[in-house]
């Protein structure tokens, strides 16, 4: 099963409604064979702009993260469920990146001058095979005894 | 014929060394093994130090729960992400750096149009009007 992260905004209300929300949330992950494996809470504060959801314009919310193991399958319908629960008032759900080996920095190799940059020499590369407009001229011995083009 | 045999006189007078080099040098102290006198085989000490971004330097990988962090890469003025000669990230951390400010504005971690009044003071990573290269702002 594949890593999500539920990134949660719930309304402001008291502190024993937001437990039995985060039961009614956690419940709904259980319920289609998901595992819960962490729960965040980053605090009770005001929204950088104010969402309106459920006929309600929200300035504060409550923040939390899920970190949960579920199948893909469920993920959509769990955002279903949650968009019609009046408590919630945005969810996002990200999947967790896999810990990639994280490759050298290549800073060094970008601030070369540009003719010693590798992308730059394959562009280069690219525009000597075509056609250069500015210097292109037309050869008066195309078999055309005119000149087919306006002068 | 006077004249050739001037010319020939001349040109073996001026290519004959005046001073007669001895083929075999002469030591006063003993002669080394070469293995001692030979300079050491060590790695340049002269090398620069391989240039890093302050993220890879660091070894951070950027989060959109880690919306301090993000926030100080966001102008103070319109909110908007400065761009690479600014920050003087490497390509990758750039990308990942955008990707995830992106979520966090999206999850209501961050603003869309200016930074957080309480991230104003935090320490600055890089100086934006001193960039790598010039731009027209
Ligand atoms: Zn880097």
């Amino acid at each position: 099963m594949p890593a999500y992260e539920f990134a949660m905004m719930f309304r402001a209300m008291p502190k024993s409604e937001l437990k039995t929300c985060l039961k009614r949330v956690s419940q709904a992950i259980f319920d289609r064979g998901g595992i819960i494996k962490n729960i965040e809470n980053l605090g009770f504060k005001p929204m950088p702009y104010k969402t309106s959801s459920h006929g309600l314009v929200h300035r504060e919310a409550n923040y939390f993260v899920l970190k949960v193991d579920t199948a893909t399958q469920a993920v959509a319908d769990l955002k279903e469920e949650y968009s019609r629960d009046v408590d919630i008032i945005r969810q996002r759900v990200y999947k967790v990146q896999d810990e990639t080996e994280n490759s050298a920095c290549t800073l060094e190799e970008e601030m070369l001058p540009p003719a010693y940059r590798e992308d730059v020499q394959k562009m280069i590369k690219i525009g000597k095979t075509q056609v250069n407009r500015f210097t292109y001229k037309f050869k008066y011995n195309s078999g055309l005894d005119y000149y087919p083009f306006q002068k | 014929m006077a004249l050739l045999k001037s010319l020939l006189n001349r040109h073996i007078f001026y290519n004959t060394p005046r001073v007669i080099i001895p083929a075999v040098r002469l030591f006063s102290t003993d002669v080394k093994p070469a293995e001692d006198d030979a300079p050491a085989d060590i790695e340049n000490p002269y090398k620069k130090e391989r240039k890093q971004c302050i993220l890879c330097k660091l070894n951070i990988k950027p989060d959109y729960k880690n919306y301090r962090l993000l926030s100080q890469f966001q102008s103070p003025y319109t909110g908007r992400i400065y761009g690479r000669h600014i920050t003087g990230l490497c390509k990758t951390k750039q990308e990942q750096v955008e990707a995830e400010i992106s979520k966090a504005q999206n999850c209501a971690y961050m603003p869309y149009y200016y930074k957080d009044k309480t991230f104003l003071k935090d320490p600055k990573l890089f100086d934006p009007s001193n960039p790598v290269r010039s731009h027209r702002f």
